[in-house]
């Protein structure tokens, strides 16, 4: 398909790229719903009748709340584990989506979320919150 | 970057959460079943791979990640329709998205940044894009989601063909809607009927209360013809003087032309005034002298100007100042609360005084 277009008219050779994806994306369902999206498009002047670039918005959002996601959950695994009583609790270890690791995920895509401390009035301000039993 | 504000994100958010409340909750959904979906595989030797997921949320970063995602749309949508508007074009295009996912990922980079004549349908976000939709498992949101958001049928006033026809104005084609409906002719049919129970009505009472019984068992008489033909439009506001319809001097006798050159009507009026229940002292002082003409008019003599207030008293009012009329009644009837009744009396008086100032223009 690309050197058929490429040696007939004038067009770029891998403008398939593009045109494949649009053509496949109607078979995948983006999780954010199409509608949800299409509003906020709206919301912000950009209205388009055409269904696939909404998925394609959608589903690039949806990679990107995916990276942040893994980034993320790749930061909580690294912090050093709390004091592990039992064997059987380090493999259990439940994983929460914390702000502090949020903020630092999301630092790396120039996002700032920093959560301010409001404990001002404590000693143990400022130390490492995973060593705080929160 | 333009999503680098998120900082102020907290004070939009309870802005965005006001309006968009329904928008937000589907957001914070579809971003909670994502980061659920998110597995990091690690091999081990003993495990085959083993995926570490999230298993829970703090709730504020679920928010804080919600409203990064909704200005992440926004900025896309932002930047899209920049781009098609900077092409000259009014709708956005494929390139023009893949521009805009582009310049937000800049930040991070991408392969084929630095190649200044590349080609966007080559780009390397699409191609992390297909990547990413080959390897992450689809899922689709969990709820079913009902048409959003609503659209209300807008109900379109009829045109004219679709009335009745015929208009009086040539010069309007039939396929445009039509007017609205205009009280000025139920009142040319009503006042000569009220002409005659004005008379009978003024011994006992004042005039104020005559004018209020009056106007009421007028509309009560117009709301039983109202009630058979009127589109009224929703839009009409009511009781706003300003916006109502003019009226029409056409077909009737046109009120007796005050001129401020008559002093005799003007010192009866000033007599007159204190006498009326409803003294309105403040719009006497600080209304221009046209005001108080009508005023003198409406609480002048007697004879002839009875009959003009029959004929000034059209009720350009809608259905909500004929409300107040039967309010008025109501109060008339149990004797008069001063301080209700004098606030009810002053804006009829000013819609009164509006009124005939606008018969005094034509």
């Amino acid at each position: 398909m690309n050197h058929g277009q490429q040696s007939g008219e004038a067009k770029h050779e891998d403008d398939p790229a593009l045109t494949e994806f649009l053509g496949s994306l109607m078979d995948y369902t983006p999780t954010i719903p199409d509608d949800l999206v299409e509003h906020y498009l709206a919301k912000s002047g950009f209205q388009c009748p055409d269904v696939r670039l909404i998925r394609l918005v959608a589903v690039a959002t949806q990679k990107f709340v995916a990276d942040v996601a893994s980034d993320a959950l790749q930061h909580c695994k690294a912090r050093p584990a709390p004091v592990v009583k039992d064997k059987k609790q380090q493999k259990d270890k439940r994983l929460v989506l914390t702000m502090e690791d949020l903020s630092k995920a999301l630092r790396e895509y120039g996002v700032n979320v920093k959560h301010p401390e409001y404990f001002a009035d404590s000693p143990s301000t400022g130390i490492d919150p995973a060593t705080r039993e929160e | 970057m333009t999503y680098g504000d998120g900082e102020g994100g907290s004070q939009r958010r309870d802005s965005q959460r006001g309006s968009n409340d329904f928008a937000y909750a589907l957001a914070r959904m579809a971003v909670a079943q994502i980061c659920e979906g998110v597995e990091i595989r690690t091999l081990q030797d003993s495990h085959s791979r083993e995926g570490a997921r999230f298993s829970s949320f703090q709730e504020s970063a679920l928010e804080r990640l919600t409203d990064v995602v909704i200005q992440y749309i926004q900025s896309v949508g932002r930047t899209a329709q920049f781009y098609a508007n900077m092409a000259g074009r009014g709708e956005g295009n494929a390139l023009d998205v893949v521009q805009a996912l582009e310049d937000l990922g800049a930040g991070l980079g991408f392969n084929g940044a630095h190649d200044v004549e590349r080609c966007l349908g080559d780009s390397d976000v699409v191609k992390d894009i297909v990547r990413y939709t080959g390897e992450a498992e689809e899922m689709p949101f969990v709820y079913s989601l009902p048409r959003f958001p609503f659209k209300k049928g807008k109900r379109r006033a009829p045109s004219f063909s679709g009335i009745g026809g015929e208009m009086a104005d040539e010069h309007i084609p039939v396929w445009l809607p039509a007017f609205p409906e205009t009280k000025s002719k139920e009142v040319e049919e009503t006042n000569t009927e009220k002409v005659g129970e004005v008379k009978s009505k003024e011994n006992g009472l004042s005039l104020p209360s005559m004018q209020q019984s009056l106007d009421v068992d007028r509309l009560k008489v117009q709301k039983s013809m109202e009630q058979e033909d009127v589109q009224e439009p929703a839009e009409e506001p009511e009781g706003n003087p300003f916006l109502a319809a003019p009226a029409w001097v056409s077909d009737k006798d046109v009120p007796r032309v005050f001129c401020p050159s008559e002093p005799t009507n003007e010192e009866d009026s000033i007599g007159h005034v204190p006498e009326k229940q409803k003294n309105i002292p403040p719009p006497e002082a600080h209304a221009p002298p046209g005001m108080i003409n009508d005023e003198s008019r409406l609480g002048g003599t007697e004879d002839g100007q009875k009959t003009q207030r029959a004929l000034l008293r059209f009720k350009i009012g809608t259905r909500k100042a004929s409300m107040c009329w039967t309010i008025k009644q109501s109060l008339e009837d149990k004797g008069w609360f001063l301080e209700d009744g004098d606030k009810r009396e002053k804006k009829v008086e000013r819609e009164e005084k509006l009124e005939t100032i606008d018969t005094d223009v034509k």
